[in-house]
Formats: C-alpha cells, sequence, structure tokens
C-alpha cells in the first residue's frame, strides 16, 4: 500500500510495517520504532532472563501431531499446565482444521507461557503480563487520525471506526467527551435525511453505522449529540428495513440478518423511538405487524441451530458474534429470565457457547472447529452476563442478587489469553500473535477484559420513567474481587452496560434525554 | 477509468458532488482517509449520479471502477444491482464477472448478497443457474468455511427447492470427507436433512419461532423418516470412528436423533467403546454417556461430568460443576 501523504496539515495513523512509512510526528508514548519488523525491539529490556538465547519461536508448524509441538521451555511460574500443555486427547487424523490448530497453538505457547520476546511485562506472580495501557491508549488515539491510502476499504465503515476508538478509550478510562465537537463534525455528513446514517457521505444508510454512529454519540454525550440525531427520519426508516418475518434488513436493498435485529434495538430502545410501526413500514404493515418489535423475539428464536448457537440468518452455522446480537437484542426486548428461556433452548446453547472456551489458549472460538480470536471475547464473553442473569431469574431488590448461578465460563482463561496473547508489543490488541492489531479488536478484546473484570447484574432500578425497555436500562456491575484474579489491579478497565457496549450512565443519558423529547408519530 | 471523469466528455453533464468528510465543520473530523484522487473522482460522480436516482449505461460502468477499488462499498453494490434490473442486463453476464470479484476478495461479504439480490430473479433464473454449484465448490476449495459462501448455498437451497438435490448431498459429503472437522458442512447438511421445508419459514429447526411450542421442541420433526435417520445415524458414526475427538458429528447426530425424538440411549453401546478403560479417545462420548445416565443413573452421570472437569475438558469446569449442580437439583 503506497504511502500518500494528504494535504491536510494533521497526523497520520501509524500502521505496521507494510502499511505505512509515515511515523507520527507527535506521538504521546511511543518508544519503539515504526515501521519495523514487529518482534524485534525491546529483546534486550525484557524483564526475564530464564532463556537467554531464545531466538524467534516462529518455527514451522509440525507435520501431523506430535509431542514435540509445544515449546520445550519451561513456562514462568505461576501458570496452570492446563494453560501450556496440548489438550489431552488429540486425533490421530490430520485435516485442514488440525493443521490451523495446531499451527495456531504453536504461535500461543511461546504467549502463554509468557515467554516470547515481545512480550513487555512485567509479569505478575501468575506468570501474566500487565495490561500495556499507556500503549493501547496512543493506539487508539492514533487510529482515530488520517489513514494513508491504502485504507481506502475503510470508507464505509469510518463511524465504526470512531465508535471503536472511543469504546476503547473509554474502557481505558480516558475521557471521551473531549472529541465531541470532533465526532459531531464527523458524523453530521453521514446522516441521510430520509433517516439514518451511513458509512460515510453520501453512502446509503446502513444499521451497523447507524448503531455504531447512536452509541459513539452517547459516548460523547450532550445535547448537541442527542439533538445532532433525526429520530423521527430514524423512526420512520426503521419501518422501511423491518420485514414481514419480524428482523431487520441492515439497509434498504440489503441483507437481514441478526446483526440488523440487535442494531435495530439498540437505537430504538437509546433513542426512545415510538414502538408503533410508521406509516412507511410497507412489508410489516403486509403481515398485520404493528409494532417495531412485534416478531422480532421469534425471528431471533428461528437463528438458533440444532448445536444450540445462533446464526447470522435461519439456518446457517452458529456463530459467536451473531449469539451476542440475538441474546442483547432479546434482553433489551424484555428481561433476559423471560426473553430468553422462551425463545431460546437454553440448555442447548449453554453447552455450545461453553464449547467455545479453548485450552491451553484460553480464548474463544465462534465456532465449533474454528480458531480462537481475541474479538470473540466479547463476542462470546459477552453473552455469559446475559445468560447468567437470565438463569438467575428476577432481581430481588435494589442491590445485587442474594444467589447467582455464578460464572460459568474460566475467566481465568479468557484473561491469560487476552493479556498474554493479543496485546501488540506496540499498542493496540489483535485476533491472536502473528496478526496485526486493529481498532475493531482493540475495542472488543478490552470489551471482553473489562467484562471478565465485573459482575453484571440487574436490578429493579431503572433511570428510565418508561416501561418500555425498563429491563435494559436496570443493569449495573461491581468489580470483581476475587482471590482468583489473574490480573492486577492497574490492569482493570471501565464496566461497559451488558448490552449497550458502553458506560451505563452513556446509555441512561442519551435514553433520559430522548424521553424528554418525544417525536409524533 | 485513469483518465478521469472531469475530462470525459460523456460526463461533461455531471456536476460531481465533492466529499464532505466533515473537515468543513471547523472540527478536525476523525478517522479520515487520505483517499486516492482516482477514488475520490469517481466517488464524487457516484454520489451526483446516485442523488439523481441515474439509471443508465454510465453509471453501470461507474460502478464498476469505484469496485474495482474498493468492493466494500456496500452503497454501490446496492446501486448497481438497481441499474442491472431497469437495465435489464443480462444477469448470467454478471455472475460471471461476480465470479472473479469474489475469488480476488474472498473475505468480502457485500458480493454475496448482490449475487443473492440477482438469482432472486425469478424472470432471470427459474431454475437455478447450473454453474452454481462448481462456483461454490470453487470457493469452497479457498475457504471451506467461509460464511458468507454457505449463507448464499443455504438460501439457493430454499429458493430452488434443492433440499433432495443430489448435488447439495454429494458436494456436503465431499467436504466432509476432505475435512471432517468442516462444521460449516455439517450444518448444510443438517438443514438438507431436518430443515425446515418450503412449507415452514426459514429457520435452524423446525417448530421455532412458535408461540405455542417451546424451545425444548425446536427441531423435532413432526413425521419421521426413520430409514434416512438410521442411514444418517450411521453415516456420523462412521465418521466418529475416523477422529472421535470431533464435536461436529457427535453433535450432528445429537441433532438427528432430538429430530425424529429417539432418545440418546440407543448410542449407548456405541459410545461406551470410547470411554472404556483407561484410555479415554473423546470427550464427546463422555458428555454423550453424562446425558444418557442422567435420565436414571445420576451418580454415574455425575461421575462422567466429573472425569470431564478434572481431566479432559477443565477449561469448561464451571460449565461441568454447573451441570452437576443441575442433576442434583433434578434428583
Amino acid at each position: 500500500m503506497p504511502p500518500i501523504i494528504a494535504g491536510r496539515p494533521r497526523r497520520k495513523v501509524r500502521f505496521p510495517a507494510a502499511a505505512s512509512a509515515n511515523p507520527p510526528p507527535q506521538q504521546k508514548i511511543i518508544s519503539t520504532p515504526l515501521a519495523t519488523a514487529p518482534h524485534q525491539q525491546r529483546s534486550q529490556q525484557r524483564p526475564q532472563q530464564k532463556r537467554p538465547g531464545e531466538t524467534q519461536p516462529s518455527s514451522p508448524r509440525p507435520k501431523g501431531k506430535s509431542s514435540g509441538m509445544a515449546s520445550q521451555d519451561e513456562p514462568r511460574p505461576g501458570i496452570p499446565a492446563l494453560f501450556t500443555q496440548p489438550p489431552l486427547i488429540r486425533d490421530p487424523l490430520v485435516t485442514e482444521t488440525t493443521d490451523l490448530q495446531d499451527a495456531t497453538l504453536e504461535k500461543c505457547l511461546p504467549f502463554l507461557k509468557g515467554l516470547h520476546t515481545s512480550q513487555k511485562g512485567p509479569f505478575n506472580a501468575c506468570g501474566v503480563p500487565a495490561l500495556q495501557r499507556d500503549d493501547h491508549v496512543a493506539y487508539l488515539y492514533d487510529s482515530l487520525e488520517d489513514y494513508p491510502a491504502g485504507f481506502v476499504a475503510m470508507d464505509a465503515s469510518r463511524p465504526w471506526m470512531v465508535y471503536w476508538a472511543l469504546a476503547g478509550l473509554t474502557l481505558l478510562g480516558e475521557d471521551p467527551t473531549r472529541f465531541r465537537e470532533r465526532v459531531l463534525g464527523t458524523l453530521r455528513p453521514m446522516q441521510n435525511p430520509t433517516g439514518g446514517f451511513g458509512g460515510g457521505h453520501g453512502q446509503i444508510s446502513h444499521l451497523a453505522g447507524s448503531y455504531a454512529a447512536v452509541l459513539a454519540l452517547a459516548l460523547v454525550g450532550g445535547e448537541d449529540s442527542f439533538a445532532l440525531i433525526d429520530r423521527q427520519a430514524m423512526w420512520r426508516w426503521l419501518g422501511r428495513l423491518k420485514q414481514a418475518d419480524g428482523g431487520f434488513s441492515v439497509t434498504e436493498g440489503g441483507e437481514e440478518d441478526v446483526r440488523g435485529a440487535y442494531c435495530a434495538a439498540t437505537i430504538i430502545s437509546l433513542l426512545d423511538l415510538p414502538l408503533t410501526l410508521p406509516p412507511d413500514a410497507e412489508k410489516a404493515r403486509a403481515v398485520g405487524l404493528e409494532t417495531l418489535t412485534d416478531g422480532l423475539a421469534e425471528y431471533l428464536s428461528r437463528c438458533q441451530s440444532f448445536e444450540g448457537g445462533i446464526s447470522g440468518s435461519p439456518g446457517v452455522e452458529a456463530h459467536g458474534a451473531y449469539a451476542f446480537c440475538a441474546l442483547a437484542c432479546l434482553s433489551i426486548l424484555g428481561p433476559p429470565e423471560e426473553t430468553i428461556p422462551r425463545h431460546m433452548n437454553v440448555p442447548l446453547l449453554l453447552s455450545w457457547l461453553s464449547a467455545r472456551q479453548y485450552a491451553p489458549e484460553g480464548g474463544f472460538s465462534g465456532r465449533t472447529n474454528k480458531l480462537v480470536d481475541g474479538c470473540y471475547s466479547h463476542w462470546v464473553g459477552g453473552c455469559w452476563p446475559l445468560l447468567q442473569s437470565a438463569l438467575d431469574g428476577k432481581p430481588q431488590s435494589p442491590g445485587a442478587p442474594q444467589t447467582t448461578v455464578g460464572n460459568l465460563f474460566s475467566r481465568e482463561g479468557l484473561d491469560r489469553y487476552i493479556l498474554g496473547c493479543c496485546q501488540n508489543p506496540r499498542g493496540g490488541l489483535r485476533d491472536k500473535p502473528g496478526k496485526h492489531a486493529d481498532s475493531y479488536h482493540t475495542c472488543y478484546v478490552l470489551t471482553g477484559l473489562s467484562a471478565t473484570q465485573h459482575y453484571h447484574y440487574r436490578t429493579d432500578l431503572s433511570p428510565s420513567s418508561s416501561e418500555n425497555f425498563a429491563s435494559a436500562f436496570s443493569w449495573q456491575s461491581s468489580p470483581v474481587r476475587s482471590d482468583d484474579n489473574v490480573y492486577e489491579k492497574s490492569d482493570c478497565l471501565v464496566a461497559f452496560h451488558p448490552l449497550y457496549v458502553i458506560p451505563h450512565q452513556a446509555a441512561a443519558n442519551m435514553r433520559v434525554w430522548c424521553e424528554g423529547q418525544p417525536i409524533a408519530t | 477509468m485513469a483518465e478521469g471523469y472531469a475530462n470525459d466528455t460523456e460526463w461533461a453533464n455531471v456536476t460531481p458532488i465533492e466529499l464532505d468528510d466533515g473537515s468543513e465543520s471547523g472540527a478536525m473530523p476523525l478517522a479520515t482517509i487520505a483517499y486516492p484522487p482516482e477514488y475520490l473522482e469517481a466517488t464524487s460522480y457516484l454520489r451526483a449520479v446516485m442523488a439523481a436516482n441515474e439509471m443508465s449505461e454510465r453509471a453501470l460502468k461507474l460502478t464498476k471502477d469505484v469496485i474495482s477499488m474498493n468492493p466494500a462499498h456496500y452503497t454501490v453494490w446496492i446501486y448497481r444491482a438497481r441499474i442491472l434490473f431497469a437495465l435489464d442486463k443480462d444477469l448470467v453476464e454478471e455472475l460471471n464477472w461476480l465470479n472473479g470479484v469474489s475469488l480476488k476478495y474472498l473475505k468480502n461479504y457485500q458480493i454475496w448478497h448482490h449475487r443473492q439480490v440477482l438469482v432472486s430473479s425469478r424472470t432471470h433464473f427459474p431454475t437455478m443457474p447450473t454453474k452454481e454449484p462448481d462456483f461454490l465448490m470453487e470457493m469452497f476449495a479457498q475457504d471451506s468455511k467461509n460464511y458468507h459462501v454457505w449463507t448464499y448455498r443455504h438460501w439457493l437451497v430454499r429458493h430452488f427447492k434443492l433440499w433432495d438435490s443430489p448435488r447439495e448431498i454429494e458436494d456436503v459429503e465431499t467436504l466432509i470427507k476432505a475435512d471432517v472437522r468442516n462444521n460449516s458442512a455439517w450444518n448444510h447438511r443438517y438443514m438438507l436433512r431436518f430443515g425446515p421445508r418450503d412449507d415452514e419459514p426459514d429457520a435452524g429447526m423446525v417448530n421455532a419461532g412458535k408461540s405455542q411450542s417451546k424451545p425444548e421442541e425446536k427441531g423435532r420433526l413432526p413425521v419421521v423418516d426413520e430409514d434416512l435417520v438410521d442411514e444418517d445415524l450411521k453415516y456420523a458414526q462412521k465418521q466418529i470412528l475416523r477422529a472421535p475427538e470431533n464435536r461436529s458429528p457427535w453433535w450432528y447426530a445429537r441433532g438427528a436423533l432430538h429430530a425424529a425424538g429417539r432418545s440418546l440411549g440407543e448410542w449407548e453401546e456405541f459410545v461406551a467403546k470410547f470411554v472404556e478403560g483407561d484410555e479415554v479417545k473423546s470427550s464427546h462420548a463422555v458428555e454423550w454417556l453424562a446425558d444418557v445416565y442422567a435420565e436414571a443413573e445420576k451418580t454415574k452421570a455425575v461421575e462422567m461430568l466429573t472425569m470431564l472437569k478434572d481431566k479432559y475438558d477443565p477449561i469448561r469446569k464451571n460449565y461441568w460443576d454447573y451441570r452437576i449442580r443441575m442433576l442434583g437439583q433434578v434428583a
């Protein structure tokens, strides 16, 4: 990708080796050389002496199965064998799936053992490296700036770029509101008078882009941000996207899927849009639907597959990202202890969701027989608080519930994967070792980390005065205080609302403001 | 289009709409891109023709130009589909062009929706375009688990009623033969065998999304072809024997038994062989036995779940503990 210098007096986004040769002139805390091969810097500074002669562990993957695939080197102290050894049962038959899985294990093991030269540390008593907070903060600030021409494929995703970076920064304790003016300026040309936001100026409105735009505006908050959204037009547009089977297409003329359902439910509830179908909701009206949410839960029910997980659209393979979208949508539509068991086969769902976590990696995969990926820390990890709340039942008192089914996955495993395998040495988080960081992964890996650090529960209190979606606004959280934590206090992130993926207060502020500005139907 | 639109007489009567990336607002916009000049120009003409809702040959050419620079631009695909229909273009030719684009941009999903929009035209395609299965197999040769391609293939089956088409099951078996762990292929097989047909709404399982039936009833067939179920169970067993620690066929078999309203217990003898003695060959077999024992022999079920928790699948310890607790509550 050729580096093209725009005529603008602004700083450029720095990118891993291939992408850009323009280092940013005014980085906050970047100490690593840019545009050089990864993994080469810092080897001298590393606070560990165990393996002086270590070479780059990017050895070719082994042919077939063998006991020799794991690095022979001793892991750091404090790391259980579960996270350093291949699984006990391994079939001899080699296929493409096992080749890829073995290669991934080979890549992850040095990181899981805390031995890879690129890991910065310091490592704690559990053998887990610290969160490189400053590096990630710098990476995300940087990701909001000017991209070189090679990133033209992002042209339809700019609302996402804004949301991912601001969400990540917020998790890391930064204040997103300082970006308010810039967010408003960026998003304003993307809104269409016919309702919704496109991926950029002159692009047709898309539910994904609109979701990202609405969340970005909620993050920066303030009346100007809320007032930017033409909610009347948004409501009418959503009516045109509503399909006869209860779901939503993502654009007019675009595909219908579970993403659309979740994005629509998020927008409707945060913006307090009328539930009544607007006049132009032709497809939905033709089959007798009366509201924007009619038939939506039933549509989601049809997306559960025989494996128990949830697919992007009915009949397709169960997938972690869609599972979150579906469960979060159901939990917006009503209390999860009602909506989830009414529409999902819960035992089957639990089994599938639980099977997404692998050892020794500790991270989640999105589908059966696929690889772990840091972004599922949120998509799969984010399903757990929702299911936990569904199993815990109706909240009994304003405080945390007395009894809880507890946490049903391995927090330790996920935290080890995130902190050990997903941190890019120069900032940003990634899918897995060997992959570049990007703001998508940075946002969702951090969201996943935050979710493991907090206990999410619902109360019978809601900042919203409305009956609609009262449950969605009744979530609270408290930090997990446990001797089992494998991260340090200094690695703790801000808590996010488990449905809206922004701070609780940011969601409440937007909702409450919108309730004060009812729109005419 | 390297020579540009501004100097092209064909485009002389169009006033391009310049990109507003937010710079005009006074605040520096976020996540901007230093677009290549040719992209900036093409998209400014795109905005202009779209604003005028122009359905023309030159607009069609323009969409191709923009796609060649950024196939992730969803708007241009939707616009292109509308023009193709408005001008009554040859859609087979369009499909042929799409094949190349799809192979070049394997991760792109806009292409697949576009393809679906075209092929869904009954006027143009009363039956499935004959080369579709071959092309899809070509795609699977690049990435046998490509989610968008499988989504499209699922749609194709529903649209052209291909559940019993020999080619569908053949391709699934070819892919499972090549990689028995291809869960996407297993999912497709389930849909062919047990998925709802055209008298029911599209769903991952029959009986889904109905107020009168419980979620636990999802997937249960009203009428069962026992021979077909037996054949499928035999197929699953054969695949399990190739690689017993592969989750896909185990859960496929559970789905098949559930569809037929049959019990996991009928596999007890087959499954027990993987859990004999000290050498357990499949954690899925252990879990299967736990479910079989849960009916009447809770102690043995707890024993199985404890094996999973302590030895064969310890990363899921909390889940196995939960399962053990649930057994206690039922007892």
